[in-house]
């Protein structure tokens, strides 16, 4: 019998610095939910970048996504939450697209993430992106939010990865928790 | 394609789009809920393992 073409492939695999896990929250779970965070599902783990491919060509984009899903990509240590211990003090980045223009911007953040493009790539939880109505949302969490030259450096990076001119706002979690959707940004960029 | 310096492993972008187009196949063990097969996958879900989760 011939070698199985996996166990050929094997050899070549590229491990990444950190194994990372996509996460769903699927709408038609969340509406029946009453806590949040309670429908959010975990996808799958992957740790080199054949397996990132794997997954990402599989699933959808977020053009794709029905209106009110969260497609998550975190380290896999850490639970896209606030209430993770790695997150509790954290916060994140922002960048707002019309519905249906994120998919490039949503791929490149990825790539950036697990290829350890970021300076600071040991500060990062994670990246988020919110599909709604009229717009698809990116977000990029990092852990220690009061540590401003370390966001600033982040939040730089990301927009040059991006090509992206807008201004963009950094949350702490803190303040989004108090304050809902009146939060204000602490950073701009 | 590890840089060395650091120690860790770092790829740019063009080096893992090289890789977009081999990898098509679900990755080994993949399982998922049917909970959310359908509104997060792009295939159909007869190619992977898919399991009923138990309700919350």
């Amino acid at each position: 019998e011939a070698e199985p073409a996996a166990g050929i492939h094997h050899q070549q695999l590229h491990p990444l610095e950190y194994a990372w896990k996509f996460w769903f929250d699927n709408p038609s779970l969340k509406s029946k939910q009453t806590a949040w965070g309670a429908s959010i599902r975990p996808v799958h783990t992957f740790s080199t970048v054949e397996d990132f491919w794997s997954l990402y060509n599989n699933i959808h984009h977020p053009s794709k996504l029905v209106v009110g899903a969260d497609l998550y990509c975190f380290k896999d240590t850490i639970e896209p939450k606030w209430e993770d211990p790695v997150c509790q003090n954290g916060g994140n980045w922002t960048i707002n697209c019309p519905r249906g223009k994120s998919d490039t911007m949503w791929l490149y953040t990825l790539l950036a993430m697990i290829g350890e493009q970021f300076d600071n790539g040991d500060e990062i939880c994670g990246a988020v992106v919110n599909v709604r109505g009229k717009q698809e949302r990116i977000s990029i969490w990092t852990k220690n939010a009061a540590n401003e030259a370390t966001q600033l450096s982040i939040g730089k990076q990301w927009k040059e990865m991006l090509d992206y001119n807008e201004q963009i706002g950094f949350i702490f979690h803190d303040d989004a928790k108090k304050l809902g959707r009146s939060v204000k940004s602490k950073y701009t960029i | 394609h590890a840089d060395e310096s650091s120690g860790r492993k770092s790829y740019s972008r063009d080096f893992l789009l090289t890789f977009a187009e081999q990898c098509t196949y679900l990755p080994v063990g993949f399982e998922i809920g049917s909970d959310i097969a359908d509104a997060l996958m792009s295939v159909p879900v007869g190619t992977a393992h898919v399991f009923d989760r138990e309700p919350y």
